[in-house]
């Protein structure tokens, strides 16, 4: 709490561009050897609204390298994404974007 | 097993009382609380503790709701199944509406015998097959059961609708 108040009027007598956007979250999609590749795919469909070529084109991705980033953006809706990609079993997790 | 698309959604028919009893079993297995299903149907999320513990908190329970209700589901419309004419075996129709719902349950199924069945990649395969257990084994054939229903369900492109579910039932 004291700290963030130095902080607040430092920039204030500065008069610094406050920019504290938050940092992007991945949503992951990780391999598992019983997963049908097209229910994965049905999945991508349905959750996110990708047309049929980007949903296997990501599949296809997780298939080949064990996982694949299938969403990035704010971490309240990739939380929401990586619910409902859970809801169809699929292996998924969260992960801040590095950097 | 043959399937048909009728009016009211998808008939399975010829089910063997092993067929049934795999079926059966599904909502058991999404209900299960043995730990290795559950590690899989409600895997770790996040990297850190604290976001894990989030995860717990707020999202997991919601999953749990998610998981039962659809296994009512499922039960609902074993429940409804019915036997061939003059055989043992089993009809039973999958509705439309319920298609997504079986979809997950399916997949849920097939992952939590995998999981309790200590199954690796290499189970799932002609040549692990035959390493493996008698238990091993009979876990894969419920698997891949499982996995030609899904199958169907998945792919409607080739099927056009075979009459009522009623021109099927013959009491």
């Amino acid at each position: 709490m004291t700290a963030r108040a130095a902080t607040k009027e430092k920039t204030d007598t500065k008069t610094e561009p406050k920019t504290s956007l938050a940092p992007p979250w991945n949503v992951i999609v990780h391999d598992d050897p019983v997963t049908l590749m097209n229910y994965v795919t049905k999945v991508f469909k349905q959750v996110f609204g990708y047309g049929a070529d980007k949903a296997h084109r990501l599949m296809m991705e997780v298939h080949q390298s064990g996982r694949a980033v299938v969403w990035t953006g704010a971490r309240e809706q990739a939380e929401m994404y990586v619910q409902k990609l859970q809801a169809h079993h699929l292996l998924t997790t969260l992960e801040l974007v590095d950097g | 097993m043959w399937v048909a698309k009728v009016d009211e959604g998808w008939l399975f028919g010829d089910l063997t009382p092993a067929s049934v009893e795999t079926l059966t079993g599904v909502p058991m297995l999404i209900e299960s609380s043995d730990a290795r299903v559950r590690g899989r149907l409600l895997p770790e999320t996040c990297d850190g503790e604290e976001d894990e513990q989030h995860w717990r908190q707020h999202a997991v329970p919601e999953l749990e709701r998610l998981f039962l209700s659809r296994a009512q589901l499922v039960r609902r419309d074993l429940a409804q199944m019915k036997k061939m004419p003059e055989s043992v075996n089993g009809l039973l129709l999958i509705p439309f509406e319920h298609v997504n719902a079986w979809l997950a349950a399916l997949n849920a199924a097939r992952l939590a015998l995998y999981a309790l069945n200590d199954m690796t990649a290499e189970h799932m395969t002609p040549e692990g097959f035959v390493t493996a257990t008698p238990k091993q084994q009979e876990a894969a054939l419920r698997i891949d059961l499982l996995a030609e229903m899904q199958g169907v369900l998945l792919g409607d492109d080739d099927f056009e609708s075979a009459g009522s579910f009623e021109d099927f039932v013959m009491e």
